[in-house]
């Protein structure tokens, strides 16, 4: 191993997850707080729920509020996070130095690429274990200064196991990148492994003789065996962390086989999948050639990609749902009729019996907006993109103000969210014909709007911290920190009548305050998170046309 | 020369798809030895390079330096030469010095004595981010941590990449006394002022393909010169051609413009039988001279 490329890895990336512990720690403190401050209502919600829920959420009745709020933490949010950090890593282990060019130096140096690989995926591991340990040791702390106890709950054993889910898709992206040297690529195949295997895993159990097939999921194995309840299951534990050892293998075997990427000449992933015969044809049908014909329309075409994959993957997923309903729609009733709000609250208070209520707790209330926020940012940090590529040296000299290039860039900020908008409205009325669920059509169409709203407000935000201070990254990881917050605020907050009230300084409360499939468009949400977000690229635009270009 | 060649490109071809960037290129440098590669943008000069450091590997053929497979033995070459890529990139958000040191780290064997010595030479600043830097001073850097190691084998990519004439001038010293020193310089350009000052022997490369190898000394011997005449009155072309030595002459108007070689004297003897007004003469361009003596190859490389 090579200690100095190991610790400068490691410093350039504990902040990013120091950043993710703390965001963690903020969102179970808060729910943990929120449920502690009901007191034996809590209790009570708890020693009524079936001993079958329990077990599937992976919760002991001794756990109490603690343990519920903690299942989701391991289950959900911990994953994401944690698993998210060690993707984006990984993935730039090699790929990273060869976007940026520093490869050309670094490869020139009498140390062998299995080195580099080493160092650079052994400083994965570190923050990735480093970081699951950390947030474990906060929500102890959460509990305890909301003054509740961690009986009954096996910290270490959740660790293990959400330590080596992650890994494992950490490996997934190391292996990807290592044998494609493309960054870009290894990141997002990776998170569509994620977010499929979280969803098969959620989805798959519902269906009978469906458990069998969740397993395969990698995402299942956080929860499947119960490690909060019954400690360590080792047996998933070590194929998982098996599987990482050849992934491993495998990427050492890749990266020593190829030739290295140059950086400054490099074409970007989508000119090269393009160019390539296997998957050229179907790239150059999806992404068009990007348009020419002015900043503005040039910013809209290049966040198609995002736009138009994230917006295909939720429609499909509203499609899927509406066929999965038909089917199972008289079970699910009773399941989840015997929940108690406290696990609702995450997906909104949402009666799950009706085909309304079932759309909004699969689609609505978390991968829609994950998808739209996603495309929005991106959308919306292009400004500041192009100062990093430096290519905005070559825009501003064109006879156009500077304030008008922010303004056309903000353009894409209003447009992308509609689009994945129209998809989601687009994949419910199919669902909505396919499966006969005789939903209006009127709120297909408020969700869709309801969904862009909700990008404009994010895209709004990236857009405005990007055009103030030209940096990108900020623009992407500080958007994500606050919309990950917004959506923690929202959901755990009203479930405590005393909290309540605070969930109104949320956006996505604004969003999702009540089902647009029954309720329609919320007028008054929509209405603030337009003008929200009109006032923040306005800002944008002034704080662009007034500072120093980096 | 006798001496085993430090750095040797055998046959070397590299294919991108259907594109051959680099086809069935040979060439072999010698200790204390400056080589100049010549040749247009995209002529294939840094896909050799990268094939040497095994940044790329061959299609076909192979390279060796300092005897060593570039292959095999890739580790062994990396820590006996030193490399400045083109188009330099380094970590933003490292200093000069920090950036120094962090591939010191990895490298080992550094004399900082040497690099402090080095850096006052080329005026560097080590001191502020990289990011903050102007390119020329981030090729400072460059070159520093090229050097640093008091490589034997120096593989330079166009390394004088927005330096100052001054630096430019310490910088050539430079190599000179590491060639001087029993080192070897493989510097490759499309500056051909920078080849003709300070190279021994330059190869020409265009479209993939070696045109040519020359010792700098020879071309210069051989090396056309351009004389413009002026006369009182129009003198036919054809006066002047098919002389000793005169490769072209083309007339406009009263002016004669000739392109020759070696001596001067059968051209002035024929021209002072006329009524001459001016004399202008100016050396031609190194890769003219490529271009008008290895014309057939040059076309053919076109193809």
């Amino acid at each position: 191993m090579l200690r100095s490329v190991y610790l400068k890895t490691l410093r350039d990336r504990w902040l990013g997850a120091a950043i993710g512990v703390v965001a963690l720690f903020l969102v179970a403190w808060m729910g943990i707080a929120a449920f502690a401050g009901m007191g034996d209502d809590a209790e009570d919600f708890i020693a009524a729920m079936p001993e079958a829920y329990l077990s599937i959420v992976g919760i002991s009745a001794e756990g109490g509020v603690v343990g519920m709020m903690l299942g989701n933490m391991f289950n959900f949010m911990g994953p994401f996070v944690i698993a998210g950090i060690g993707v984006s890593m990984a993935a730039a282990a090699i790929a990273g130095e060869e976007a940026e060019g520093t490869m050309n130096v670094l490869g020139s140096l009498p140390r062998s690429r299995t080195r580099l690989l080493t160092s650079k995926g052994l400083a994965a591991v570190t923050v990735v274990v480093g970081a699951a340990v950390l947030a474990s040791l906060s929500y102890g702390l959460a509990a305890v200064i909301s003054g509740e106890t961690l009986a009954g709950i096996n910290l270490t054993a959740a660790t293990v196991h959400l330590v080596a889910v992650a890994l494992f898709y950490a490996a997934v992206a190391l292996a990807l990148a290592a044998w494609t040297g493309l960054r870009a690529l290894a990141s997002s195949v990776t998170v569509g492994l994620i977010v499929l295997s979280f969803l098969a895993s959620g989805m798959l159990p519902l269906l009978d003789g469906g458990e069998a097939w969740a397993k395969a999921s990698p995402w299942y194995w956080l929860n499947g065996p119960q490690p909060m309840l019954n400690g360590v299951d080792w047996a998933p534990v070590v194929v998982l962390l098996g599987a990482v050892v050849a992934l491993a293998l495998v990427a050492w075997w890749g990266l020593n086989r190829r030739d290295l990427g140059a950086g400054g000449a490099r074409t970007p992933l989508l000119d090269r999948l393009r160019t390539d015969p296997r998957v050229g044809k179907a790239v150059s049908m999806l992404v068009g050639s990007g348009s020419t014909r002015g900043i503005a329309t040039k910013a809209v075409t290049d966040a198609r990609p995002l736009m138009l994959i994230g917006g295909a993957f939720v429609a499909f997923q509203a499609v899927v749902v509406g066929v999965l309903f038909t089917a199972i729609g008289g079970d699910i009733g009773s399941l989840v009729d015997s929940m108690p709000d406290a696990i609702l609250a995450m997906i909104g208070f949402v009666d799950m019996s009706t085909p309304e209520g079932f759309y909004s707790g699969e689609v609505l209330s978390i991968v829609a907006p994950l998808v739209v926020i996603a495309a929005a940012v991106s959308a919306g940090a292009a400004l500041a993109g192009e100062e990093r590529r430096r290519s905005v040296a070559v825009l501003l000299a064109l006879p156009v103000s500077r304030t008008s290039v922010a303004a056309r860039k903000g353009v894409a900020v209003a447009v992308v969210p509609v689009v994945v908008g129209l998809c989601v409205a687009a994949g419910f009325a199919i669902g909505n014909a396919v499966g006969g669920l005789g939903m209006a059509w009127s709120g297909i169409a408020a969700s869709g709007l309801m969904v862009a709203g909700l990008g404009w407000f994010f895209g709004a935000l990236a857009f405005a911290i990007g055009a103030a201070t030209g940096r990108a990254q900020w623009a992407t990881a500080g958007t994500a920190g606050l919309a990950v917050l917004a959506w923690g605020v929202n959901a755990f907050l009203p479930v405590n009548p005393d909290y309540a009230e605070w969930a109104r300084l949320s956006p996505v409360h604004w969003y999702a305050s009540e089902n647009p499939l029954e309720a329609g468009v919320l007028w008054g949400g929509l209405g603030l998170l337009a003008a929200l977000a009109a006032v923040l690229v306005a800002a944008g635009v002034v704080a662009y046309g007034r500072r120093d270009l980096r | 020369m006798t001496d085993a060649p430090s750095l040797e490109v055998d046959h070397l071809t590299k294919r991108f798809g259907d594109f051959t960037a680099v086809d069935d290129v040979s060439f072999a440098i010698h200790p204390g030895e400056i080589f100049g590669f010549l040749g247009p943008n995209g002529a294939g000069k840094s896909t050799t390079i990268r094939t040497l450091l095994d940044l790329i590997r061959p299609t076909s053929g192979a390279c060796r330096v300092l005897g060593m497979d570039s292959r095999r033995d890739a580790v062994e070459i990396h820590r006996r030469i030193g490399f400045l890529p083109a188009d330099l990139a380094l970590w933003n958000n490292l200093t000069g010095r920090q950036t120094l040191q962090y591939l010191a780290n990895l490298r080992g064997g550094v004399d900082w004595k040497w690099v402090d010595q080095l850096s006052e030479r080329i005026g560097a600043d080590l001191d502020r981010k990289v990011g903050e830097y102007s390119s020329g001073n981030r090729q400072k850097i460059g070159i520093l941590q090229a050097f640093m190691h008091r490589p034997e084998v120096l593989i330079l990519d166009e390394p004088i990449t927005g330096l100052d004439p001054l630096v430019q001038l310490e910088f050539h010293s430079l190599l000179r006394e590491t060639a001087d020193a029993g080192g070897t310089v493989f510097l490759s350009s499309h500056t051909i002022s920078e080849v003709e000052r300070v190279a021994d022997r330059v190869g020409f490369i265009r479209r993939g393909h070696l045109i040519a190898v020359e010792r700098m000394s020879e071309l210069h011997d051989k090396a056309l010169r351009r004389i413009t005449l002026e006369f009182a009155a129009p003198v036919p072309a054809a006066a002047f051609e098919g002389l000793e030595g005169v490769h072209e002459a083309t007339v406009e108007g009263a002016t004669v413009t000739a392109q020759y070689e070696g001596s001067m004297a059968p051209l002035l003897a024929v021209a002072t039988q006329h009524d001459v007004l001016s004399v202008a003469s100016a050396s031609v361009d190194l890769d003219e001279i490529f271009l008008e003596f290895y014309r057939d190859e040059v076309q053919a490389a076109e193809k």
